[in-house]
């Protein structure tokens, strides 16, 4: 059986509040465990203890009790986190340095052998999507740039676990979008990855199993298509139906010993209306810009 | 993880604490008025001291570096700290396979450079200032003073510079000690302050310790002498300079280098061990 | 761990640095002052003390004047600057001013003028002894107290030991000796000065600023007031040429009043 990338067992975390030390309890014995070359998707509401997970995993906090485990690796030791990348929610970096710059300079951090960093930085960097940008300084970046270089500095080193906190928070749709492709193609790579989001219509189509928390505890866990599924209902979509049919239909069901519930028209989501709308739209742009370029 | 793995991730962040420190107005505004406040001691020449003059010049120069390189020394390393926290590019440097001492080191080396590079302009603009009113004494008042050399000792200008970069060191560590523990800049930068006054006088209950009886007091008072360094020992612009007997030997200057390096070190493992267990 | 790197580094810093006596101090500079100049900022205190000193020099407050030049002194006795110079200013200065005071030199008889020059003299000359201490062997100081006796006071034989004195010290310039001589001559002293000028031409060494074409003209000159024999006569140095002039040996001695400050 292969090591899990992360196995937590037990975990509590509780923070003193105030001088008379007050205990709150931020996180409340969470037993988890992020398989290899998947993506695991974090949810829960604001102050359920999503973050204080992250950074016990990440080694910044210590548990209060419990243990946490990078690659079988306890997760407070320096050496586990080298196969670990990280962006964090609402990334800030260094404004005076490039983009290319500041993945560099990250890639040295990680002890990228120098005859390697030039690739590593570059590939990371067209994989984000970044590469016309990559010269200009951080300080000129939109947020969905910042998060982009923030990716690829957290995938710079080659790392084999990455760990994504809100990557899509005030980021529009389209790059929201973006920003979801290249998790599937990190999955692609064989890596595993962790995210942790509120936005749950961002997170549904692309997480394989999730885990949802609520102060501090463990409400759910597993696989996304399993846990959304209705289970007493199946829904059945129909074309070119004429009102008769219909009728037949339904006589059928109740015959069968069913109930119509409903009758609804099937939706595109907001979401993927939307995307569809732009994404044709900035296609045809991108290629009337080239065309206009080459002549 | 190897030694050398080690140096080189301390200097790359102190490369870019340093970056970024220069960058700030504070510095830069600070860095202008040092130097203005030291050109400006030409205005003594109005008075006609004669040789006189250099002293002067001297002692203004490096009470504006003891004065200035102070307030910067503090204020800087507790704005470079505190904007990584508030940044939260702590987060993001902590979160690679990077030691938290590497982090405060790497702090701590940014902000000495910066301080070198201030300490730096300094000196060699008051060797400059010195060097044009020795040259207008000499031309003037020369066979007066039957002189065989110059009147003064650069080499000692710029070892004051040193000692007094030393004990910025010495401050920039003590700083971090505070910052490590410390939710706010304003008040880092209040201890800190604090902390400058009391190693300036410290001299002071040290001498009387050697005068005291055995008890809880002269135990205090030894305990206060030993937590808080001597910075009286790097104030000696004005023994340095001029006067050709009491040169400082250069074993003083040794034992000083030590001392002030041992100090530095210290601070920095206590602000490491608070650090540690500081959530981020 | 620090003690034994820190105690021997701190007794040669302490030697330079004396002790200040804070009683005195405190009322006159209040205590927030006396922190500051505790904490390090003693020698630019004295300064910017020093230039205060200077403008109520301007204004001719001798009460004023005494009690700044105190309180600089106090402050930072390691400078002989505010030692020679304060006295230079109570000894030639505040004299002046009062007998201008008095009516003038054309009013004043010259008994009183005497008397006043010899109380400032004695109050400059308190000033310097407190400074010897601090500085022991600080010819400057034994030369400041000559030219007192010397300029102001017309007082040969205790010009004269003092600028002895001076020139006994290590740091003392070469003109020293030679006024010594000189004032020896002045008395009439003829045959001390010369066996002393004999003395201090051979131990002096070959350097333009020993001026010894001066000292060796003195000695010629004092063989024939005492009527050497030729073959009796001072042997110098070949090496030297013979040609420097009188002039070179009065451009050495300081002129009466001409003081820095």
């Amino acid at each position: 059986m292969t090591t899990p990338a992360i196995r937590i067992q037990h975990l509590t975390k509780d923070f003193s509040v105030g001088i008379r030390g007050i205990k709150l309890r931020a996180v409340d014995d969470l037993c988890l465990e992020v398989g290899n070359n998947e993506i695991f998707g974090l949810l829960g509401p604001n102050g359920s203890g999503k973050s204080t997970t992250i950074k016990v995993i990440l080694g910044l906090l210590e548990a209060s009790t419990g243990s946490c485990e990078i690659y079988g690796k306890p997760s407070k030791q320096v050496a586990a986190r080298r196969s670990v990348g990280f962006l964090p929610e609402a990334p800030y970096f260094y404004r005076y340095l490039t983009g290319h710059e500041l993945v560099r300079y990250y890639a040295r951090i990680c002890m990228v052998p120098r005859s390697e960093i030039d690739r590593a930085v570059d590939s990371v960097i067209e994989l984000v999507g970044m590469t016309e940008a990559a010269h200009r300084r951080v300080g000129t970046y939109s947020k969905g740039m910042l998060q982009r270089i923030g990716l690829a500095q957290s995938l710079v080193h080659d790392p084999q676990l990455v760990i994504l906190d809100e990557p899509t928070a005030g980021v529009d749709p389209l790059g929201s979008a973006g920003i979801a492709e290249i998790v599937r193609e990190l999955k692609r790579r064989g890596k595993t990855v962790l995210l942790s989001s509120h936005l749950l219509a961002q997170i549904e189509g692309l997480c394989d199993r999730v885990a949802i928390l609520h102060r501090g505890k463990l409400v759910q866990e597993g696989r996304v298509d399993e846990l959304v599924e209705a289970k007493d209902a199946e829904s059945l979509v129909v074309e070119g139906l004429s009102p008769e049919g219909r009728a037949a239909v339904e006589a059928t069901i109740e015959a069968q010993g069913g109930r119509l519930a409903r009758v609804e028209k099937p939706r595109l989501s907001l979401d993927a209306y939307f995307l569809k709308e732009v994404q044709q739209r900035e296609s045809e742009h991108a290629k009337k810009v080239r065309g206009g370029e080459s002549l | 993880m190897s030694p050398l793995d080690f140096c080189t991730r301390i200097r790359l962040i102190a490369g870019t604490t340093f970056l970024e420190a220069v960058r700030q107005k504070f510095f830069n505004s600070l860095l202008l008025i040092s130097i203005a406040l030291v050109g400006s001691s030409t205005f003594f020449q109005q008075f006609d001291f004669g040789a006189g003059e250099l002293k002067f010049i001297t002692d203004f120069g490096f009470g504006a570096l003891f004065f200035f390189g102070s307030i910067l020394s503090i204020t800087a390393t507790t704005q470079l700290f505190f904007n990584e926290i508030e940044n939260r590019t702590a987060l993001t440097m902590l979160a690679k396979p990077v030691y938290k001492l590497e982090f405060l080191a790497g702090k701590f080396l940014g902000a000495q450079l910066l301080m070198f590079c201030f300490t730096l302009v300094i000196t060699l603009v008051l060797s400059g200032i010195l060097y044009w009113r020795e040259s207008a004494l000499l031309d003037r008042l020369g066979d007066e003073l039957s002189l065989d050399g110059p009147l003064i000792r650069y080499g000692d200008v710029f070892l004051f510079g040193f000692l007094q970069w030393l004990k910025f060191g010495i401050l920039a560590a003590i700083t971090l000690f505070v910052a490590s523990f410390s939710n706010t800049n304003l008040y880092t930068i209040v201890v800190s302050f604090f902390v400058l006054v009391i190693c300036q006088l410290q001299y002071i209950a040290r001498d009387a310790y050697s005068g005291m009886e055995a008890g809880w007091e002269r135990l205090l008072v030894f305990g206060l002498g030993l937590i808080f360094p001597n910075f009286q020992l790097f104030n000696i612009g004005d023994q340095l300079v001029f006067d050709v007997e009491k040169a400082l030997p250069a074993s003083t200057v040794l034992q000083i280098t030590c001392y002030g390096l041992i100090y530095a070190v210290v601070f920095i493992l206590l602000a490491q061990v608070n650090f540690r267990r500081r959530e981020i | 761990m620090t003690r034994p790197i820190e105690a021997p580094a701190w007794e040669v810093v302490k030697a330079g640095q004396p002790e200040m006596n804070l009683g005195a101090i405190e009322g006159a500079l209040g205590q927030g002052l006396v922190v500051g100049m505790l904490g390090g900022f003693r020698a630019i205190l004295a300064d910017f003390l020093w230039i205060r000193t200077s403008t109520i020099w301007e204004r001719r407050d001798r009460v004023k004047l005494d009690a700044m030049i105190r309180l600089v002194t106090t402050l930072d006795p390691r400078p002989d600057f505010f030692w020679i110079n304060g006295s230079r200013m109570i000894a030639y200065d505040v004299p002046n001013w009062r007998i201008r005071e008095e009516g003038g030199y054309d009013k004043v008889p010259e008994l009183r003028q005497h008397a006043l020059d010899l109380e400032q003299a004695e109050q400059a000359f308190d000033l310097i002894d407190e400074a010897l201490e601090f500085h022991p062997g600080k010819a400057k100081l034994y030369l400041e107290k000559g030219q007192i006796y010397l300029n102001r006071l017309k007082d040969d034989a205790n010009a004269a030991n003092w600028f002895l004195k001076a020139s006994q010290q290590a740091d003392a310039p070469y003109f020293a000796a030679r006024i010594y001589a000189e004032l020896l001559r002045n008395q009439g002293k003829n045959e001390e000065a010369y066996v002393f000028l004999k003395e201090l031409h051979n131990s002096l060494p070959n350097v333009p600023f020993a001026q010894k074409g001066i000292i060796l003209e003195r000695i010629r000159e004092l063989e024939n007031t005492l009527k050497i024999p030729l073959w009796q006569r001072f042997e110098a140095d070949k090496s030297l040429g013979a040609s420097e002039s009188e002039s070179q040996f009065n451009a050495a001695v300081p002129a009466p009043h001409q003081h820095e400050h």
